[in-house]
C-alpha cells in the first residue's frame, strides 16, 4: 500500500515535467515545415486536389488555431485520450500497445545482457585491477562505448545473417509461421539476439566500468577489510558485503538512462526493422502525426518516470542506509 | 488505335529486358494449387482500400481484395471486371455499366449497383485522388435494378477515357460497411473487404499483412494460392537479404537497392525485370525557381542543362533500366512520342561555360559564379544520387550547389507551396496520356500548392495554347502533332528538364508462374498467380 | 605539473592522446592530401579499396573518394564534437549555476525543465529538431548541443549547492559582491574541473548521435561525414560491405580517443580535487 501511495506521489511530482514536455514538443512541431496532410499527399503521388486537401484538414482538425488545438489536445489528455492516429487511423493507444512489447522486450533484454555482464565483468576487472584480465576487460569497454550502435548492428547483420546464415536478418518474428508457445518463444528470441547485442553494446560498456570503479573503492572500505581480517574467504566477502554496496550507483544509472536507451532504440529498430516504439516515432515525425508522436512521447516520459520509481525502490531495498528495507 | 497499343507494347518488352516472357516456356504446365505468395511491402500505407486512394503502395495489397469495373487484359485493352459490359449515349453524357451477376463481397452479402451508386458518388467523387477531378461533372447513378449502374455527367465523358481510368479509379467498396459512417474513418479502410480473390485476414502494423483465398471467388476455382502475405521491409538491404533467402517471392516498384537489381539480375533464381509495369513510366525531373532571377534566365537554365553528362550518370550509376530522355512524353508513349528530334541539351561544359559566361555571371572567389539550392525529393535512391550527381556536375562550371534535405512533408511543402528553392529534382510519373499528368507541369494557374505541377513562376501563352488545344482535340492524329508541338516549345523554354526515363524495376522469384502478364501486375488481382514447387 | 606528470604516466591516456593527434592531424591536413572537393565525382562508383591505386580506400555508390571523406570527415566530426559539447556546456554551465546559487524557485523551475529534457529520449528530441529546422550542419550542432546540456547543468548544479555556503563565498556577500561576480568569478572557477571532464564524455555522445542522424539520412549532405558515408554505405552493404565499414572505424577510433583522454584527464585530475 505504502508503494501505491509513493508512486500516486511521484506521478503527481512528475506532472509539471510531463506538461512541459508536451506543450513543447506540440508548440516546436508546428514550427515545422509542411502537416499531416503533406506527407499523406506525397504517399498518395498526386491527383490530390485543393478540396481534399482543405478537408483532410479539416478532418485531421487542422484547420482549428493553434492554442484551439492545444488546448483540444491537453483536455483529451486530462480525459485519458491520446487521441486519433493520422498516419494509421486508429485511436493513438491502441497504434501504441501493438507497438510497445517489442519496445518494451528490447530494453528488457538490451538491459539484462548489459546489466548482468557489465556486472560480472566490472567484478572481474576489479579483482584482477591492473592485471592482464582488468585491461583486457577495460580496454573492450572502451571500445565498445566508442562503436556507433548502427554500425556494429549493420555489420552484425553482414556477419551472422548474410555470410553465416546463422540469425535473421531482421523482424520481430517468422512471418506466418504460425508458431505457437514455446516454439513461438524461441523464434522471437532468435530475433531478438542480434538487436540485444546492438542496443546493450554501449550500456554494457558503461555499466561495467561503473562498476569496475565502485568495486575499487568498496574493496577498500573498512568493513570490507574487517570481514577479510575475520577470514571470511574472499568470494564470501564479494559476494555478501562488497556488490551489494558497489551496485548501487549501476542502479542509479539504469533510471538516469531509461530515456537514453529508449532514444537508440529508434536506431536499432530501423536497422532490425523491428514494429517498436522508436520506429514508430520515426515514423510519425517524418509523417507530421502529431497525435502519435505525443503520445509516444507521453508513454515514454512515463516509462522513464516508472523506471526511475523502480530504481529509487530497489536502490532502498539495497543501501541500509536508506528506509527500513535493509 | 489498337494497332498502336499493340506497337506501344512490343516497344516496352523490348525494353523490359533480355529475359522477356520467361514464362513461355512453362506454357504447357499444369497449375498447382497452394503456396503462400510472399511480397515486399516496402511503405506502409495510411490506408488499404482502393476506393479511397490511388496510389501503387495501395494497389498492392488492395487490388488483390477489392475489384475495379473494369480491368485491363494482356494486352492492355480494357477488359470486364465487375461489369461485364458497357456503353455511351450518343451525347456521351451517359454510361451504363452492365455489372456481373451472382457476386458476393467476403462477408457473404450480394454486390449490386447499389454498392456502385454509393462507391462512385461518396469516395471516387469526393474523396478518391485523381478520382475527384475524372468525375467532376458526375451528377448521379442512377441503379433501375441491381446489375445495372447508370453514370450520369453534365458533361460529355469520352468512353475511352473513363474505360482508360476505371482499372485504376474504378475499384468497388461495400455500401453496408461504409454507409452511415464516417468513410475516412471506416475501420474497413485498413481491414479492406471486397469481392476479390483474396480476403483479408489481419494486419500487423510494421510487420506484415494477411489475405486468404476467398472460396466464393466468381472466376471458378481460383484463386490458386492460399494465400498472400505483405512483409513490411523498411530497409532495401534487408528487403533483398530477404530476397535472396526465399522469405520475399516479389519485390514491386523499384524498392530494392540499384546495386542490388543488378547483383540479383545475374542470379539465375531470379527475374529483373520493368515487365508487368509498363503503364508506370517516370521521369527524373530539374525544376527551375523562376523566381531567382538567375534561372528566370534562360541561358543559365539551358547551361545548367548542358552541364550534364546524362549518359555517363545513367551508365554508371543507374544500370540498366533507365535511358536517356528526351522530354516530357517518354518514349514507350508510342500514341504521344514525337520522336527524339526536339531540341536537346547535349553534355557540352564549354558551351555551358560560355552560356553562363555571358549571362554576365563571371567567376568570382574559388571560381564560384553563383549559389543554388537544390531539393531532392526523399523518395528512391535514384533521386538522391541525381542530386549528388547535379551538384558535382555544376560544380564543374561553376555553380556551387547546396543539397537541401528535407522529408516527404517539409518537401512538398517547400517547394509547392512556399515556393522557397532554386532547383528541385524528383519524378515526374507519366500516365499514359499527358493530359493526366504532364501538362499540368507545365500549363500556367496552377494553384498555388498543388504538387507536382507548375509552381515554378513559368508562364508562356504558346505552351498554354498548345496544352488547351492538344485536351479538347478529338482527331488522334492531330493531339499527337500537338503534343509534338508542346514537347519541342518546353524543351526550348526549359522551364523543367526531363533527361532520365525509368520504368520501375520489378524482382520476381523464377518459381512464380504467370507473372507479369498484363500492364499493371503488381496493382492486378493475382487471379491466375500460381507457384511452382 | 603534477597533473602533467601523472595523465603522461598513464598508458591508456597516452594512447588516446596519439589517436586523436592522429585524427587532429588528418582534419588538418585533408587540404593537402586531398585538395579536390570530396564530395566531387572522383571516379567509377564502387571501387573496391586497393583495387585503383588511385583511390586507397576504394569509392562510394556515388564515385567519391573514400579516402578524401575519411580526412574531410575527421573535420567535421571534430568541428561538430567540439562546438557541440561547447554550446551544451555553456548552456549546462548557465543554467546549473543559476539554479544552484539562487535556489528557491529559480532552483525548482530549471530543474523542471531540466527533468523535462532528461525524460524525454534525447534522439526522439533530436529527430524532431531535425524535421522543424532542417539538417544543414549548423542546425544539427546546434541541436546536438542543445540537447546535451542536463548532465552538465545537473553537475553544476551540485558542485554550486556545496560551494554556495562556503566561507569564502559568506565572505564575498558580506563585502557587498554582486551576483555575477560572485556566480562567474568566485564559484565557478572551483566548480569548473569535474564539468569539463565530463565534456569529453558529451564530445564523444556528439560524434556519435551526429553519425546515427546520418545514418538514418537525416544529416547534411553537403558536408563529407562519415555518418553520411555509413547510411550511404547501407544500400550497398550486402556487397560493397567496406563503404559502411571504413568509416565506421574511423568513428570508433575518434571516440575511443577522446573517451580515453577524457578519463586520462579524470584520472589525472582526481587526486587533486580530493586534496582540495
Amino acid at each position: 500500500m505504502r508503494v501505491f501511495a509513493l508512486a500516486g506521489r511521484r506521478l503527481a511530482a512528475s506532472l509539471p515535467t510531463l506538461l512541459i514536455i508536451l506543450v513543447g514538443v506540440f508548440l516546436l512541431l508546428q514550427l515545422a515545415p509542411g502537416d499531416t496532410v503533406d506527407a499523406l499527399m506525397a504517399q498518395m503521388g498526386g491527383g490530390g486536389d485543393a478540396q481534399v486537401a482543405a478537408d483532410l484538414r479539416a478532418f485531421y482538425g487542422l484547420d482549428l488555431s493553434v492554442p484551439a488545438q492545444l488546448g483540444n489536445y491537453l483536455w483529451r489528455l486530462v480525459r485519458l485520450d491520446l487521441g486519433f492516429s493520422s498516419i494509421y487511423g486508429k485511436p493513438v493507444a491502441t497504434v501504441i500497445l501493438e507497438r510497445l512489447p517489442a519496445t518494451l522486450l528490447l530494453m528488457a533484454s538490451a538491459l539484462s545482457f548489459a546489466f548482468f555482464f557489465g556486472l560480472v565483468l566490472g567484478v572481474l576487472a576489479a579483482r584482477r585491477v591492473n592485471g592482464w584480465p582488468d585491461t583486457l576487460i577495460s580496454t573492450l569497454g572502451l571500445v565498445f562505448y566508442a562503436t556507433p550502435s548502427f554500425w556494429f548492428g549493420l555489420m552484425a547483420i553482414v556477419l551472422f545473417a548474410v555470410h553465416l546464415e546463422w540469425l535473421p536478418a531482421g523482424g520481430f518474428e517468422e512471418i506466418g509461421a504460425g508458431y505457437t508457445g514455446l516454439r513461438r518463444v524461441l523464434d522471437i528470441a532468435t530475433h531478438l539476439v542480434l538487436p540485444t547485442l546492438t542496443l546493450g553494446l554501449i550500456f554494457l560498456a558503461i555499466y561495467l566500468r561503473i562498476m569496475r570503479a565502485s568495486m575499487l573503492e568498496v574493496l577498500n572500505l573498512d568493513f570490507v577489510r574487517t570481514a577479510r581480517a575475520k577470514g571470511l574467504d574472499e568470494t564470501r566477502v564479494v559476494v555478501k558485503h562488497v556488490l551489494r554496496n558497489a551496485m548501487l550507483p549501476m542502479v542509479t544509472l539504469v533510471g538516469l538512462q531509461a530515456g537514453t536507451m529508449l532514444g537508440g532504440s529508434v536506431v536499432v529498430e530501423s536497422v532490425f526493422s523491428l514494429p517498436g516504439l522508436g520506429r514508430l516515432a520515426y515514423e510519425s515525425v517524418v509523417q507530421r502525426d502529431l497525435n502519435t508522436l505525443l503520445g509516444i512521447v507521453f508513454v515514454s516520459a512515463l516509462l522513464v518516470i516508472t523506471v526511475n520509481f523502480i530504481v529509487d525502490l530497489l536502490y532502498a531495498r539495497l543501501d541500509p542506509r536508506i528506509g527500513a528495507g535493509g | 488505335m489498337n494497332l498502336s497499343r499493340r506497337a506501344m507494347l512490343s516497344t516496352s518488352a523490348a525494353l523490359a529486358s533480355s529475359v522477356a516472357f520467361p514464362e513461355l516456356s512453362f506454357a504447357q504446365e499444369q497449375p498447382r494449387r497452394g503456396g503462400v505468395m510472399t511480397v515486399h511491402f516496402a511503405t506502409e500505407q495510411r490506408i488499404l482500400n482502393p476506393s479511397l486512394q490511388a496510389s501503387t503502395g495501395v494497389y498492392i495489397v488492395g487490388g488483390k481484395i477489392q475489384e475495379p469495373l473494369v480491368d485491363l487484359d494482356a494486352a492492355g485493352n480494357p477488359a470486364p471486371c465487375l461489369a461485364e459490359s458497357w456503353e455511351s449515349s450518343a451525347d456521351g453524357k451517359t454510361i451504363t455499366f452492365k455489372l456481373r451477376q451472382g457476386v458476393t463481397w467476403h462477408d457473404g452479402k450480394p454486390f449490386t449497383s447499389a454498392d456502385v451508386q454509393f462507391t462512385a458518388m461518396e469516395m471516387w467523387k469526393k474523396i478518391l485522388n485523381y478520382g475527384t477531378a475524372l468525375q467532376l461533372f458526375l451528377e448521379a447513378v442512377d441503379t433501375p435494378d441491381p446489375h445495372t449502374a447508370v453514370f450520369r455527367y453534365a458533361r460529355p465523358m469520352p468512353m475511352n477515357l473513363i474505360l482508360r481510368a476505371m482499372p485504376d479509379l474504378g475499384y468497388v467498396s461495400a455500401r453496408h460497411i461504409y454507409e452511415g459512417s464516417d468513410i475516412r474513418q471506416n475501420p474497413a479502410n485498413t481491414a479492406p473487404m471486397g469481392t476479390g480473390p483474396f480476403r483479408f485476414v489481419q494486419y500487423e502494423r510494421g510487420q506484415f499483412i494477411i489475405a486468404e483465398r476467398n472460396p466464393n471467388y466468381w472466376r471458378n476455382n481460383l484463386p490458386y494460392l492460399d494465400r498472400v502475405v505483405w512483409r513490411v521491409v523498411g530497409d532495401r538491404s534487408a528487403a533483398a537479404a530477404q530476397m535472396e533467402a526465399g522469405q520475399i517471392l516479389f519485390s514491386p516498384y523499384s524498392a530494392l537497392a540499384i546495386a542490388d537489381f543488378q547483383r540479383l539480375g545475374r542470379d539465375p533464381r531470379f527475374d529483373v525485370t520493368t515487365k508487368g509495369n509498363e503503364g508506370n513510366a517516370r521521369t527524373n525531373t530539374l525544376e527551375f525557381n523562376f523566381r531567382n532571377p538567375v534561372l528566370a534566365d534562360i541561358r543559365v537554365r539551358r547551361a545548367i542543362a548542358h552541364a550534364l553528362d546524362v549518359p555517363f550518370f545513367i551508365e554508371n550509376f543507374l544500370g540498366d533500366f533507365a535511358k536517356k530522355g528526351t522530354g516530357p512524353i517518354p518514349s514507350v508513349s508510342t500514341d504521344y512520342y514525337p520522336g527524339p528530334d526536339t531540341p536537346q541539351y547535349a553534355f557540352d561544359r564549354r558551351r555551358a561555360n560560355a552560356l553562363l559566361d555571358e549571362a554576365g555571371h563571371r567567376r568570382g572567389a574559388g571560381g564560384v559564379r553563383f549559389t543554388l539550392r537544390l531539393h531532392p525529393a526523399p523518395w528512391g535512391e535514384d533521386i538522391a544520387l541525381w542530386s549528388t550527381f547535379i551538384q558535382q556536375s555544376l560544380q564543374e562550371v561553376g555553380i556551387r550547389v547546396e543539397v537541401v534535405r528535407l522529408d516527404a512533408a517539409g518537401f512538398l511543402r517547400t517547394v509547392y507551396n512556399d515556393w522557397n528553392f532554386d532547383l528541385a529534382t524528383g519524378w515526374h510519373q507519366y500516365r499514359n496520356d499527358p493530359a493526366v499528368s504532364t501538362t499540368v507541369w507545365y500549363r500556367s494557374g496552377q494553384p498555388k500548392g498543388a504538387p507536382w505541377t507548375n509552381q515554378w513562376g513559368w508562364t508562356d501563352a504558346q505552351t498554354d495554347q498548345i496544352i488547351d488545344a492538344a485536351q479538347t482535340e478529338l482527331d488522334p492524329a492531330k493531339r499527337k502533332a500537338l503534343y509534338g508541338d508542346f514537347v519541342r516549345r518546353v524543351n526550348d523554354q526549359i522551364p523543367l528538364w526531363m533527361p532520365i526515363e525509368q520504368i520501375f524495376v520489378s524482382v520476381f522469384n523464377r518459381r512464380l508462374r504467370n507473372y507479369a502478364n498484363n500492364p499493371r501486375w503488381a496493382s492486378s488481382s493475382w487471379h491466375d498467380l500460381w507457384l511452382a514447387s | 605539473m603534477r597533473f602533467l606528470v601523472a595523465y603522461l604516466r598513464s598508458p591508456p591516456a597516452m594512447i588516446g592522446l596519439v589517436l586523436l593527434l592522429v585524427v587532429i592531424g588528418m582534419a588538418l591536413s585533408a587540404d593537402w592530401f586531398y585538395p579536390r572537393d570530396p564530395l566531387s565525382l572522383a571516379g567509377r562508383p564502387l571501387i573496391w579499396p586497393g583495387a585503383n591505386p588511385r583511390f586507397l580506400l576504394g569509392t562510394d555508390n556515388s564515385g567519391r573518394d573514400i579516402a578524401a571523406q575519411i580526412f574531410h570527415g575527421a573535420r567535421v566530426s571534430l568541428l561538430i564534437g567540439v562546438v557541440a559539447t561547447s554550446i551544451a556546456i555553456a548552456l549546462g554551465i548557465v543554467i546549473g549555476a543559476l539554479a544552484g546559487y539562487h535556489g528557491g524557485w529559480v532552483d525548482d523551475v530549471l530543474m523542471r525543465v531540466t527533468e523535462a529534457f532528461q525524460t524525454l529520449p534525447n534522439f526522439l528530441l533530436l529527430l524532431v529538431f531535425v524535421a522543424v529546422f532542417g539538417s544543414d550542419i549548423v542546425t544539427v550542432t546546434i541541436a546536438i548541443g542543445a540537447v546535451s546540456w542536463p548532465a552538465p547543468a545537473r553537475l553544476t548544479r551540485a558542485e554550486f549547492l556545496t560551494l554556495r555556503n562556503r566561507e569564502f563565498v559568506q565572505a564575498c556577500r558580506t563585502i557587498g559582491m554582486g551576483d555575477g561576480r560572485i556566480i562567474f568569478r568566485e564559484i565557478l572557477p572551483n566548480a569548473l574541473p569535474p564539468v569539463i571532464v565530463y565534456a569529453s564524455v558529451i564530445m564523444a555522445v556528439a560524434i556519435l548521435l551526429e553519425s546515427a542522424l546520418a545514418f538514418l539520412r537525416l544529416s547534411d549532405p553537403n558536408v563529407a561525414s562519415w555518418g553520411n558515408l555509413i547510411g550511404l554505405g547501407r544500400d550497398v552493404l550486402r556487397v560493397q560491405w567496406y563503404v559502411s565499414a571504413i568509416p565506421g572505424v574511423a568513428i570508433l577510433v575518434t571516440v575511443l580517443a577522446v573517451s580515453l583522454v577524457g578519463q586520462g584527464l579524470n584520472d589525472a585530475l582526481n587526486p587533486r580535487l580530493r586534496k582540495r
